[in-house]
């Protein structure tokens, strides 16, 4: 079985980090929390990691999330101060250079399209919210989303499709995708079997399955059947139905607040606020209609407190982001 | 599901509330001699104080509809607060208690009851029904007579007239200044979130002339009650309209008449409430005996009942008033309107240029995310628009919150262009006519008068975000 080391420890913010994000190119990171400040973190010649850039003077409040466009030339940070930021490094410094409003008050999660033509946003004003990007600072609002019914925690796109999925502290996850009738919006399916708030979500490499974490301390995975799909599963309305296939309990002690598959590896890890991170994956003679997943390795004591995200680098396979409320954030190895 | 627009279903908590739970609303307490070791237990028909003097019941806190339109929290909870003041239920009590007090001969006490119905639940029951667009409004009126109304009316009268003031609105606005972006008023969800969220910025554009349902109300508690010879207050008016946030434009203070002590429109109900109701009877519309409507404003009643105000479907705004200041302002006699559609289909423009200078920029925002797209543009001096026909619901009223819902497997576009089908049949309203013009000079003194401004403008005010304690939630 593999387990967990520590390669780097890195200080910097003051008060809890929220959010951390890899680049798409794997050797820069962003990270965001408490303190209002973006910091952009770079690995030097010598192995060592430290903040190249800090973009303070976005936003009045607390920044939740961030996100880079899969082409790595903008960052997006949703705050607790109902804006949008859209930072990009067109002359040499990053520079916010399109702030969204809408929200009727905190943003909690902000995630870009595969094609990054789209960006989608949540908050918990119960709404979720698709823009379209048309290039420099033009935003268009395409869709206001009211499906859910209460706060909604985050928002991630699927991996090749404009499909959005959103989870909430109405203990439901949401898809949605653009009908070809008249080119709107619309929520095609609602997820639920978890019994509290789904604080985290995540598909995998294909998009054919989405992980989500919950408050109730467990994991679940869930499947997508295709209209005309093997195993007989009927699709009334001629979308794909998607169903849960398999729920990992017993692993966490409190609410795990983030999830993230590894688009390589296929590792699972997680986010708890028992200050600890799992790793699981996949088990060898699993059947895709009721997966078997093992846990790798538990890191108990991953942080001093709460565990607010952990990120795959999107490169250098197994390698592990990791922030807390303790204000620190760490960078870890999956090794056999 | 909630029957308001989307704009007013983006909300402050998770507020699964009702207006007892959250409700940031301060209360005044109206403390006796404070002692202590008093205690408040709960029981299930109340909350009880307890103290040596023994056990008395807590008053209840109310919160009327007012107090939400003048509040930032939530807006949703207010529709609990509908329930009770703007209800169906509500509507057939008072006929029912106005039938009572006729048996009994109080005629004192008695209420003339009018109503009015729109265009667009004609539209959306015709549909629904499968009958005839007037024959709809006939059987409804039918219908209405049976429960206890004494007139039921349709709303041409103030379509017309809310669009001839809105034009001079315009082209006056214009000559003072022709950079100005004038914004439309009819739409009660569209003026309830510029309140609440964009306050000082975005009120000063939006045109004054009230909507067609405050014009009626207005025309029925002042023009009709002067004819009829008693006092506005004697009249219990229900207007029915495509959706609910109608229900609270007809709660504004502003629409209050302090004089009469009662509001233009007492009572809104909808499309869908009259398809409950029908419902509830057990009876089908085409079964109750169809009336012509009334015509109390003239001697000549025009000769159809429900009309179309240009093409598109909430009340013609931008493209009346277009017509209109292409000939008013730069002589060009327009006829067709070629809207250029942009994103999506709910946001349209149209221009008109002159010597190859656009002289004239017009628009119509529908939906939510048009609003916000066209909010975004004003806040940052992106929009060039002179006016803006703005409403909250995506194809505009007639796809109104509260309309007719699409039968099992039908989706919304498919209904919306049925009903847009059937207003493409109807005739078109020439609001220059015989009638406005004895409107304005039988009732308003003329056009651009005093009274003409004071009975068909309306003002707005912006609401304070409040931040409260309460408010924060992580």
């Amino acid at each position: 079985m593999g387990r967990l080391t520590l390669e780097h420890t890195l200080q910097g913010h003051k008060g809890r980090i929220w959010g951390v994000a890899w680049h798409p190119n794997g050797n820069t990171f962003a990270s965001c929390g408490e303190d209002k400040a973006i910091r952009i973190w770079t690995l030097s010649g010598s192995g060592t990691w430290s903040t190249k850039t800090i973009l303070s003077d976005g936003h009045k409040r607390t920044i939740r999330e961030i996100h880079w466009s899969p082409c790595g030339q903008y960052l997006a940070s949703a705050s607790f101060d109902a804006t949008t930021a859209i930072w990009s490094k067109s002359v040499g410094e990053f520079e916010c250079n399109a702030t969204l409003e809408g929200h009727e008050n905190e943003v909690k999660s902000v995630s870009w399209s595969h094609s990054g033509g789209l960006l989608a946003t949540c908050s918990r004003d119960k709404s979720v919210w698709i823009w379209e990007f048309a290039g420099d600072d033009e935003f268009e609002c395409a869709a206001v989303l009211n499906s859910h019914s209460a706060d909604v925690k985050r928002v991630v796109w699927h991996p090749k499709k404009d499909v959005l999925a959103s989870a909430s502290y109405d203990n439901t996850i949401k898809l949605y995708s653009e009908s070809a009738l008249d080119s709107d919006w619309d929520c095609t399916a609602t997820l639920s079997s978890h019994t509290s708030t789904v604080w985290g979500i995540d598909f995998d490499g294909d998009g054919e399955r989405l992980i989500s974490c919950s408050d109730d301390k467990t994991l679940k995975i869930w499947r997508s059947y295709p209209p005309g799909n093997n195993a007989g599963i009927a699709t009334p309305e001629n979308i794909p139905v998607w169903k849960c296939v398999c729920t990992l309990a017993g692993h966490h002690s409190r609410a795990i607040y983030d999830v993230t598959w590894c688009k390589q590896t296929g590792l699972i890890a997680t986010a708890c606020g028992d200050n600890a991170i799992r790793i699981f994956k996949e088990s060898s003679d699993s059947n895709s209609d009721e997966p078997t997943f093992e846990l790798v390795t538990a890191e108990d004591s991953a942080h001093g407190e709460d565990v607010n995200a952990v990120d795959w680098n999107p490169v250098t396979s197994g390698q592990l982001l990791s922030c807390s409320d303790d204000g620190t954030i760490k960078i870890w190895k999956v090794v056999d | 599901m909630s029957r308001f627009s989307g704009a007013l279903q983006l909300t402050d908590l998770d507020d699964f509330i009702t207006p007892s739970q959250e409700c940031i609303k301060p209360v005044t307490i109206d403390k006796t001699k404070s002692k202590t070791g008093a205690k408040i237990t709960v029981q299930e028909d109340g909350y009880y104080e307890e103290s040596e003097s023994g056990k008395h019941k807590l008053q209840k806190v109310e919160i009327t509809l007012q107090d939400c339109l003048a509040c930032s929290g939530c807006i949703t909870s207010a529709e609990g607060v509908l329930i009770t003041q703007q209800s169906q239920e509500e509507l057939l009590k008072v006929l029912r208690e106005n039938q009572a007090l006729k048996a009994t001969g109080e005629t004192d006490k008695v209420r003339t009851i009018v109503f009015t119905i729109a265009t667009q639940p004609i539209l959306s029951l015709a549909n629904r029904y499968n009958l005839g667009v007037d024959d709809t409004a006939r059987h409804l009126a039918g219908y209405f007579r049976s429960l206890g109304a004494d007139l039921v009316l349709g709303t041409k009268i103030a379509d017309d007239l809310a669009l001839l003031e809105c034009r001079q609105e315009f082209v006056e606005r214009f000559r003072d200044n022709p950079q100005l972006t004038m914004l439309s008023s009819s739409c009660p969800g569209w003026v309830c979130y510029a309140e609440k969220t964009h306050g000082s910025f975005i009120l000063p554009h939006i045109a004054t002339t009230r909507s067609p349902q405050q014009i009626m109300g207005v025309l029925v508690k002042q023009f009709l009650a002067e004819k009829l010879g008693f006092s506005g207050s004697r009249i219990y008016h229900v207007t029915v309209m495509p959706c609910y946030d109608k229900k609270l434009e007809a709660s504004r203070e502003d629409f209050y008449s302090e004089v009469n002590s009662s509001r233009d429109v007492d009572c809104v109900i909808t499309s869908i409430e009259v398809e409950q109701m029908l419902l509830t009877e057990d009876k089908a519309l085409h079964l109750y005996d169809p009336t012509e409507l009334d015509w109390p404003w003239t001697d000549q009643s025009p000769e159809n009942i429900a009309w179309a105000h240009e093409s598109t479907l909430s009340g013609g705004y931008a493209e009346h008033i277009f017509k209109y200041a292409a000939k008013e302002l730069f002589n060009n006699t327009l006829h067709e309107l070629d809207f250029k559609q942009l994103r999506n289909r709910d946001f349209r423009e149209v221009i008109l240029e002159k010597d190859g200078q656009t002289v004239l920029k017009f628009a119509i925002a529908n939906g939510f995310r048009n609003i916000q797209n066209l909010v975004q543009k004003l806040k940052r001096g992106k929009a060039s628009y002179h006016f803006v026909e703005v409403m909250a619901c995506p194809s505009g009223c007639v796809n109104g919150g509260a309309q007719v819902r699409p039968t099992t497997g039908q989706h919304v576009s498919e209904l919306t262009q049925q009903l847009e089908a059937l207003y493409k049949q109807l005739p078109l309203s020439i609001p220059d006519n015989t009638h406005t013009k004895q409107m304005y000079s039988d009732f308003l003194d003329g056009a651009h008068t005093d009274k003409a401004r004071e009975m068909l403008h309306t003002s707005y005010h912006a609401v304070e975000k409040l931040n409260s304690a309460l408010n924060i939630k992580w």
